[in-house]
């Protein structure tokens, strides 16, 4: 028993070094071998169509295997359409879609049977084959089942759902198209050209080939979604803007609270001149040949400027709600947290927010829906049309001229009210030398 | 609170991939039946190309994959004409999608039979191009390229003689390789903005002439050591190092020029940016001098 067990396990290692063997000879062969190969084909060709096909026969082989004729409807020819129905014209295969478009309507079922009609042509259902010996005049129309050619086609050859197959010897005259499918040359000959697309919704279901529109609820989610995602945003950015540029957020704000018509008009200007500006920025700077250079950078930074003007414009209104709306809780005697700009901001977001928020919940309604959605857009667009005003006239928050603030901080206190005259010529002699500039 | 935030994240989430893109493949051919010429006019707008020469028995080849919501194939054959005009033309919505760099991709492979003599008119749009023309038998090209990213390659001599090829572009990254295997009489380049690289180098069997204009950009002529380089130069705002020609009245030259059994000469204008010279063999080596 040991003595076979010990040439069982010499028999197996033999084989295990016979194997060993036999793989290492295979891999030198394949190392020998290869580069030769690759060296016969034209290094010419970097596109690795060799690889491609070597693919694609695969594919075919797959294909050849996995599609059988049992799957499919007999072989049987299609009956002509009933009188007053258009005929398919097959003689100009030139726009694939086209041609697929036209037999999708011809090859709907009408009264549960496939009717067309092939205008000097044949129109077949399930797989087709045309003999060595046959010679078939006209174009030739095979639904759902390839078409093997062995002898000779005079006219267009079409497959729907099938392959077209040439074989050698034979010959086809006319163009090939092959609607879900494909054309394999076995070396016949083809007269005309061969198309062929990959897939085909000639039979797809009408629900597939238009997309099912979302539902109420799901457009409800989109748009909510939308919505609380652009106000988070801003309310990011309205609070970066705070933290590192309030006294320029403070003056838009300011602006739009106590020049509110000028800054709408001027933003309905700035809305205008803006692309007229633009336009003439960059034809200056290439008449004046130098500033070409300065071209993508001038470009950059324009459009920066325009962002940053009506972002910031639309924020300061924002700021500005929400600053009227809590100075007038405070002034009713409510004991406001922490009023400060950050709390402007949320405040006024969320108040812009609140006609979106309602267009997102309702807008599906009809009528109201769209009502309520120009509303939100009007509102909105006016709002950010003010605030952009704004951030133009107060030079983005540099100039205060517009900002209700001509009255110097001094002013304000008790002991200037009582010392000095408000009215007549000592009047003039206030302090304070922040007076403004006039103008814009 | 956590349900909101989670039905909100879930709401993201799940309407991100509401539009999809489908694409389709598309296959065209035609065999060569004695065809001795063939105008082929390839109009592509959008996604990856790649041009190579194809089969000996086939006189033309294109295999796509395309949107089918923005674009149709095109491949329509005049017999008469000898014409064939290949593609994807826009349809629909046409233009780009922008979801995704990966939902953009459209690819077509259009390979021509190097048995013809071809005349080739290419359109680009905003294309990734890859156009190995070396190995076919042009007998004219003409390019015009948008807003593409294009190499052209003559890896092997042209196998026929080609009049001219006319090369045009707008904001283009533009790379022609061994265009002295192009055996073009006539080179025209026209140039907007953007990056462009000539190489000249290749075998040059015959002289040629090279007209080159570009406008605003960067532009490296990599001239043939083998043959006699004479570049007459007319430049406003752009840089211009002769590196290794000597000036000859209004022109620079190459050393040995007059002497040069072939020779290239190449008009240069150009308004604003820099003019590079590298000098390249038969083999592709690039170097700074001759």
């Amino acid at each position: 028993m040991s003595g076979s067990g010990a040439s069982g396990r010499r028999g197996s290692g033999a084989g295990r070094h016979i194997a060993m063997s036999s793989l290492i000879a295979g891999l030198l062969f394949l190392f020998t071998t290869a580069p030769a190969g690759a060296d016969a084909y034209p290094r010419s060709i970097p596109t690795g169509s060799a690889a491609v096909e070597l693919v694609r026969n695969f594919w075919d082989l797959v294909a050849s295997q996995q599609g059988t004729d049992a799957d499919r409807p007999a072989s049987q020819a299609i009956p002509p359409a009933a009188e007053g129905t258009p005929p398919v014209d097959l003689s100009d295969l030139s726009d694939p879609v086209d041609v697929e478009n036209r037999l999708t309507t011809a090859l709907a079922p009408k009264d549960g049977a496939m009717r067309v009609t092939v205008p000097g042509g044949t129109a077949r259902r399930g797989s087709f084959i045309v003999g060595s010996a046959e010679a078939l005049e006209g174009d030739l129309l095979v639904v759902q089942g390839d078409a093997d050619v062995y002898g000779r086609l005079n006219g267009n050859l079409v497959t729907v759902e099938g392959d077209v197959i040439v074989h050698p010897g034979a010959l086809v005259s006319g163009d090939i198209l092959a609607l879900g499918g494909e054309v394999r040359d076995m070396g016949g000959e083809i007269g005309g050209e061969v198309r062929a697309l990959r897939s085909s919704t000639v039979f797809a279901p009408a629900a597939a080939v238009a997309p099912a529109e979302a539902g109420a609820l799901t457009v409800v989610g989109r748009r909510l979604a939308g919505v609380l995602g652009v106000f988070l945003t801003l309310a990011a950015l309205g609070f970066g803007l705070v933290m590192f540029g309030r006294p320029n957020l403070e003056v838009v704000s300011d602006t739009v609270s106590h020049s509110f018509g000028r800054a709408f008009v001027t933003g309905l200007l700035g809305q205008i001149l803006v692309i007229p500006t633009f336009g003439m920025l960059i034809v200056g700077l290439i008449l004046s040949v130098a500033g070409i250079l300065l071209l993508p950078f001038a470009v950059a930074v324009y459009g920066l400027l325009v962002v940053v003007a009506a972002l910031g414009g639309f924020l300061a209104v924002a700021h500005a709600m929400g600053e009227t709306y809590t100075r007038r809780r405070m002034a009713m005697g409510l004991v406001i947290g922490s009023p400060n700009s950050y709390r402007y901001l949320v405040v006024g977001l969320g108040a812009l927010a609140v006609l979106w928020l309602a267009w997102s919940m309702f807008g599906w309604v009809p009528v109201a829906g769209t009502l309520i959605g120009v509303a939100a857009f009007l509102v909105t667009w006016l709002l950010a049309t003010a605030g952009f005003g704004a951030a133009l006239l107060s030079r983005a928050g540099i100039r205060e001229n517009f900002a209700g603030r001509l009255i110097p901080p001094e002013a304000l206190t008790d002991e200037y009210l009582w010392a000095t005259p408000q009215f007549g010529v000592p009047a003039g002699r206030r302090p304070g030398g922040r007076t403004p500039t006039r103008g814009l | 609170m956590r349900g909101v935030a989670l039905a909100i994240l879930a709401l993201v989430l799940g309407t991100g991939n509401a539009v999809a893109q489908s694409m389709r493949a598309f296959s065209t051919f035609r065999q060569l039946h004695g065809e001795t010429r063939l105008q082929a006019d390839l109009h592509y707008l959008a996604g990856g190309l790649r041009v190579a020469p194809g089969r000996a028995n086939e006189l033309y080849r294109m295999d796509a994959s395309y949107d089918e919501e923005r674009y149709r194939p095109t491949s329509d054959f005049n017999a008469a004409a000898g014409a064939v005009d290949l593609g994807l033309e826009p349809a629909g919505n046409g233009g780009l999608r922008v979801l995704s760099r990966r939902q953009l991709r459209q690819d077509a492979n259009v390979a021509f039979s190097p048995a013809v003599d071809l005349d080739l008119d290419i359109t680009l749009g905003a294309v990734d191009a890859d156009l190995e023309l070396g190995g076919l038998s042009l007998s004219a090209l003409t390019i015009q390229a948008g807003a593409s990213q294009a190499v052209v390659r003559f890896s092997q001599p042209n196998r026929s003689r080609c009049r001219s090829a006319t090369i045009t572009t707008g904001a283009a990254e533009l790379t022609v390789l061994g265009l002295g295997n192009s055996r073009c009489d006539r080179i025209d380049f026209e140039g907007g903005m953007g990056k462009v690289t000539l190489d000249f180098g290749g075998t040059w069997s015959s002289s040629s002439r090279a007209e080159i204009k570009m406008a605003v950009g960067e532009l490296t002529l990599r001239l043939p050591r083998r043959a006699g380089v004479r570049l007459t130069l007319d430049r406003f705002l752009a840089s211009f190092d002769p590196a290794g020609l000597v000036r000859s009245g209004h022109a620079f030259q190459s050393p040995g020029y007059d002497r040069a059994e072939r020779k290239l000469d190449i008009d240069l204008t150009t308004a604003v940016g820099g003019v590079r010279i590298e000098w390249a063999d038969e083999r592709g080596v690039v170097d700074a001098l001759p």
